[in-house]
């Protein structure tokens, strides 16, 4: 008999940490590279230095990148949750033909390959006469970024009790002070999820993005991407170590807020 | 009463608007370029109005080097989704299974860590680690394996590399679900009448897992074959996928109905392949869902 075996063997379990390292090792470089006081890669390091994150924060494309890209993300995100919230609703609460295809159209801004996109609005924002720009990239990744804002609060909506808008509507309250009243508040995590789906999702998109910026409205993403192809110095690696940090402060936050595990529907 | 329609077909249409509204840009983005790879806008010095015409497919089709580009795309994305499987099914196993609370923890914050470091990062770090000077390289040579550095990037090796790290985090949170819904029960019943571990695998775990497979499969098969950022940076140049074939028609040759043409192909394949999973999906049903534990 085995009364307490173990599931799978130790082989198995060394090949799902190490793949768990082979995930960490470029995240953990990168931010060591930072503080790295050469410009140049070497073993062994030459010294400990502060100085490519004053690079990053003296540098004035940079800071206005940093300005365009939190914009963004906070534009995009209310934006999104706020167009997701009742289109979940009636996907979860409305019975009518053709539920299936409407949810199919909305997953499908995520099916279809970024650059297709980020021309398709090029072209739609040239065509307008707009051109390229911050509208450009606020419409390009609200749409882009809808299908994950839906799914967390379909997913979210699916776990609540129909019984409880019931009473309420038995009880006489108006189909707007439930929807205020009763199913808001129960969408919290779904929003928080959701929302810092989207917030990431807008922030790191490059593919759609490059197509819509110009030499005055720039990214975080399209910027640093520029920075390492003209220079060879780890500005770029004190970036993504701040955007690291701020990631996990933001984890940490989720997992309190959420759990991890509830976010990422390992449960 | 409510349960029969929760809602009134007014709320859904009202609910349901804004999105409308938002797709109607999105698929009415996609009509303008679509139109423009057939119908090609009128440029300020050329005639004012090009007509209707299909050269733009023809010229792409009858191109090797187009041809070439798509065929790559394809092979590396297949070559891809096939490394998720071989090295993200231990991993979402492992997560689903394992008593240890700490273990489980560390494998998740290694996903979600990933996840939310961003592609120029990664895409940086592995140019450096993968480099001729760079990590790997230089502990080769320090250790004395080889006098010359290895070539691992500016070809398929880097680019593989880094988008095997990008794709597998997708991979390995879909992968979960469905293998959280396998009753562990069963695995123990197997095990309890004499199968080995690889006999209880191949009979049970297995055949469970494959309407997961099949979902998590396709969601890294999509993923990579939509990869611009990493050959970007990783391929140099001389490994370049289709999205970068359109980015180069766009950005640098200025040529607009060649870059739309090129992108609806791609993007009629696209759908071709998402089409084919969702037929394979129902092929293969639901798989356990979530009730058995």
């Amino acid at each position: 008999m085995h009364p307490d075996h173990k599931p799978y063997s130790r082989s198995v379990l060394l090949m799902a940490v190490l793949t768990a390292l082979f995930l960490l090792a470029p995240v953990v470089f990168i931010v060591i590279f930072a503080f790295h006081d050469g410009a140049y890669f070497v073993i062994p390091p030459t010294g400990f230095s502060f100085k490519w994150f004053e690079n990053f924060f003296s540098n004035e494309r940079f800071r206005h990148a940093m300005l365009v890209s939190f914009g963004i993300g906070a534009l995009v995100t209310p934006l999104s949750l706020a167009i997701s919230v009742p289109t979940a609703y009636a996907l979860v609460r409305g019975r009518f033909p053709g539920r299936d295809a409407i949810s199919m159209l909305i997953m499908s801004p995520l099916i279809v390959p970024g650059v297709v996109t980020g021309l398709a609005f090029l072209i739609l924002m040239s065509a307008l006469g707009i051109g390229p720009g911050f509208i450009g990239l606020m419409l390009g990744l609200t749409c882009f970024t809808l299908p994950f804002s839906v799914r967390a609060l379909v997913a979210n909506m699916h776990g609540l009790q129909p019984s409880m808008e019931e009473a309420a509507r038995n009880l006489g309250a108006p189909a707007s002070s439930v929807f205020w009243h009763v199913i808001l508040p129960q969408l919290r995590p779904g929003l928080l999820a959701g929302g810092t789906f989207v917030f990431v999702e807008a922030i790191d998109n490059f593919s759609i993005t490059v197509f819509l910026t110009t030499m005055n409205v720039t990214t975080l993403s399209v910027e640093s991407y520029s920075y390492i192809r003209d220079f060879d110095d780890p500005t770029v690696a004190a970036m993504a170590a701040v955007l690291i940090a701020l990631s996990t402060i933001l984890v940490f936050v989720m997992n309190r807020l959420v759990g991890l595990e509830k976010m990422f529907r390992v449960e | 009463m409510h349960d029969a329609n929760p809602i009134h077909w007014r709320q859904v249409i009202l609910s349901l608007s804004p999105a409308a509204l938002l797709l109607g840009i999105f698929f009415g983005a996609y009509a303008i370029f679509l139109f423009y790879s057939v119908h090609p806008p009128a440029t300020g010095g050329a005639a004012a109005d090009a007509g209707w015409t299909l050269k733009y497919y023809l010229r792409y089709f009858a191109s090797a080097n187009e041809r070439n580009t798509l065929w790559r795309t394809f092979v590396i994305s297949v070559e891809l989704t096939l490394a998720c499987i071989v090295i993200g099914y231990p991993m979402a196993y492992v997560m689903v299974r394992s008593q240890s609370s700490f273990l489980r923890k560390f494998l998740i914050v290694s996903l979600v860590v990933t996840f939310l470091s961003g592609t120029v990062t990664r895409a940086y770090a592995w140019l450096i680690i993968l480099g001729n000077r760079g990590l790997i390289n230089t502990l080769l040579m320090k250790i004395g394996l080889t006098d010359s550095p290895l070539h691992l990037v500016y070809n398929e090796t880097g680019v593989f590399i880094s988008l095997l790290h990008f794709v597998l985090p997708f991979f390995v949170l879909t992968m979960m679900g469905p293998l959280k819904n396998i009753p562990r029960s069963l695995e123990d019943a197997a095990i309890n009448l004499g199968a080995g571990r690889l006999r209880c695998f191949l009979l049970v775990t297995l055949p469970m897992s494959v309407p997961g497979l099949v979902a998590a499969g396709s969601l890294a098969f999509a993923v990579a074959l939509s990869s611009f950022l990493f050959p970007l940076v990783l391929g140099g140049g001389r490994f370049r996928m289709v999205s970068n074939a359109i980015y180069e028609h766009i950005f640098q040759a200025f040529d607009v109905p060649m870059a739309a043409a090129s992108a609806s192909v791609f993007l009629v394949i696209s759908l071709l392949f998402f089409w084919g999973f969702g037929v394979l999906q129902r092929m293969v049903g639901q798989g356990p869902t979530n009730q058995a534990h």
